[in-house]
């Protein structure tokens, strides 16, 4: 690994103002889970290193009824799934997390770093854009927020300027008569990266008859996690049938762009979104039947 | 650039200067001269260099030496105690959890990390926690059986 120099910023706003002033030079160090492994293959090589860890204020973990649920940036992947909050509003979040990795990666691996790295090989993006999601971040002209979808941009690249900090992960309330599912899927080992990830919304109209409308996000199967439209609109209004599943599993299939590689050929993976559209609609409908 | 580090290693105060790039297994083989951790793939998915930092198993080939400082630190040499072998370390040897070695600092550390947490788990808890180490000599039957009777199972 290459030197650098090493900063612990106290505050947000110093951290940003580092940044600023290291342009170009400096990366952000998290949980270091990504970064560190790029750094010794050489393929970053920033000058700086923020260590934003020593910030307080990053690691909170709170639902309220109106914001939802607030995820700090410092959270770790094994804090989600162990949290009673997030385990008692959002359990598809905390049962996702259990396959995330392996326990290490879990320990230091953080929800900042996790979407900050652009990475497509990963499993929350698609489940945050599902439910919706927004994230805050932080620069030196202050706060914005943009919701989870618009920070991807390209492989490895997202929306974050240079100067800029993700704060923090707001998941809204549930709708009523909503339900969701994530289903993803390792090609080789259980704890390898997701070949495919799939997470589905569906919210029913007041009479629980048919689908009011739906969220179908596919991850790991293109250079950003993407919505799959032609399936969502497929879902919206209609009443459930099995066939309908297999109609948008079918749609979604034909909306993502997978490469090819060790976790599986451009055709498996297609197969693999196909079926586990298929399965992750299934399961957000039956849950949304006895949403309250 | 350089920083000079608090951590306690095993129970011990200690202090180094390192390189910011320098890893946390850099730090306990080549400074500390605790050699039990062994450098595998470098990029978190074997498990032969995991350590405890603050009780939570983490790969100390991908964790920079300055965010131990100060914590707490265990590697393997600090398992043992007075009364001789871990628990663990005994069961390991009982069960021949183990042929050359090479993972088993690695797979004790992170039993032991699991039993502190929830010290009767299921066998699918051990199988779980443990999916992340990879054994090469194939040993996983003989290691699930001994941390199962670790646990007292
Ligand atoms: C073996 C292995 C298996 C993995 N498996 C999975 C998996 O199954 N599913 C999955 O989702 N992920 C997986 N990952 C990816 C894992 O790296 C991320 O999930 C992890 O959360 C990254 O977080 P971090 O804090 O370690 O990021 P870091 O490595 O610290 O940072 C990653 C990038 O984001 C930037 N960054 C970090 N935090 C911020 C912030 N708050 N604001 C702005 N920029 C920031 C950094 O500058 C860097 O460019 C795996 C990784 C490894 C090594
Ligand atoms: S050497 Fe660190 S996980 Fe393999
Ligand atoms: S005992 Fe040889 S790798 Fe596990």
């Amino acid at each position: 690994m290459r030197s650098f120099d090493y900063l612990e910023p106290g505050s947000v706003e110093e951290a940003c103002g580092l940044l600023r002033q290291h342009r170009g030079e400096a990366r952000v160090y998290a949980g270091g889970a990504h970064l560190t492994i790029l750094m010794k293959q050489g393929l970053y090589r920033p000058r700086v290193l923020v260590n934003i860890k020593k910030i307080a204020g990053l690691r909170e973990i709170r639902f309220d009824a109106e914001s939802g649920l607030v995820i700090g940036a410092l959270v770790t992947h094994r804090e989600i799934e162990t949290s009673a909050v997030v385990r008692r509003h959002f359990p598809v979040l905390a049962e996702a997390e259990r396959e995330v990795a392996n326990i290490r990666v879990r320990n230091v691996g953080t929800v900042g770093g996790n979407l900050a790295s652009g990475e497509p090989l990963t499993d929350l993006s698609q489940i945050f854009i599902a439910l919706e999601g927004r994230v805050e971040i932080a620069g030196p002209g202050g706060m914005r927020a943009i919701p989870v979808e618009e920070l991807f941009v390209d492989f490895y690249q997202t929306s974050l300027q240079e100067d800029e900090i993700l704060t923090k992960v707001v998941l809204p309330p549930p709708p009523a008569r909503s339900g969701v599912c994530y289903v993803r899927f390792s090609s080789s080992s259980v704890v390898d990266k997701p070949s495919v990830g799939v997470a589905v919304r569906i919210r029913l109209q007041a009479d629980r008859d048919a689908c009011a409308d739906a969220r179908v996000v596919l991850g790991c199967v293109g250079p950003v996690p993407s919505r799959a439209r032609g399936a969502e609109a497929l879902l919206a209004g209609k009443e459930f049938s099995q066939e309908l599943a297999e109609r948008a599993g079918e749609a979604a299939s034909r909306e993502c762009s997978p490469v090819g590689d060790l976790r599986g050929s451009e055709e498996y993976k297609r197969a693999m979104v196909r079926t586990l559209v298929r399965r992750a609609a299934a399961k957000a409908w039956e849950q949304a039947l006895g949403a309250a | 650039m350089k920083k000079t580090i608090a951590v306690k290693v095993n129970g011990i105060e200690r202090s180094a200067e390192v390189e910011p790039r320098t890893t946390l297994l850099e730090l306990v083989r080549e400074r500390f001269s605790l050699t039990g951790a062994k450098l595998g793939c470098d990029i978190q998915v074997c498990g032969a260099c995991t350590v405890l930092l603050d009780g939570k198993a983490v790969s100390a080939c991908s964790v920079l030496a300055v965010d131990a400082d100060g914590g707490e630190l265990l590697t393997i040499e600090g398992l043992a105690g007075e009364g001789g072998l871990h628990p663990l370390q005994r069961a390991f040897m009982e069960h021949g959890a183990l042929q050359c070695g090479y993972c088993t600092p690695g797979f004790i550390l992170t039993a032991k990390a699991l039993l502190d947490e929830q010290p009767r788990p299921t066998d699918q808890e051990i199988r779980d926690y443990l999916a992340g180490n990879f054994c090469r000599c194939g040993c996983y039957r003989e290691i699930l059986q001994a941390v199962r009777s670790a646990a007292g199972r």
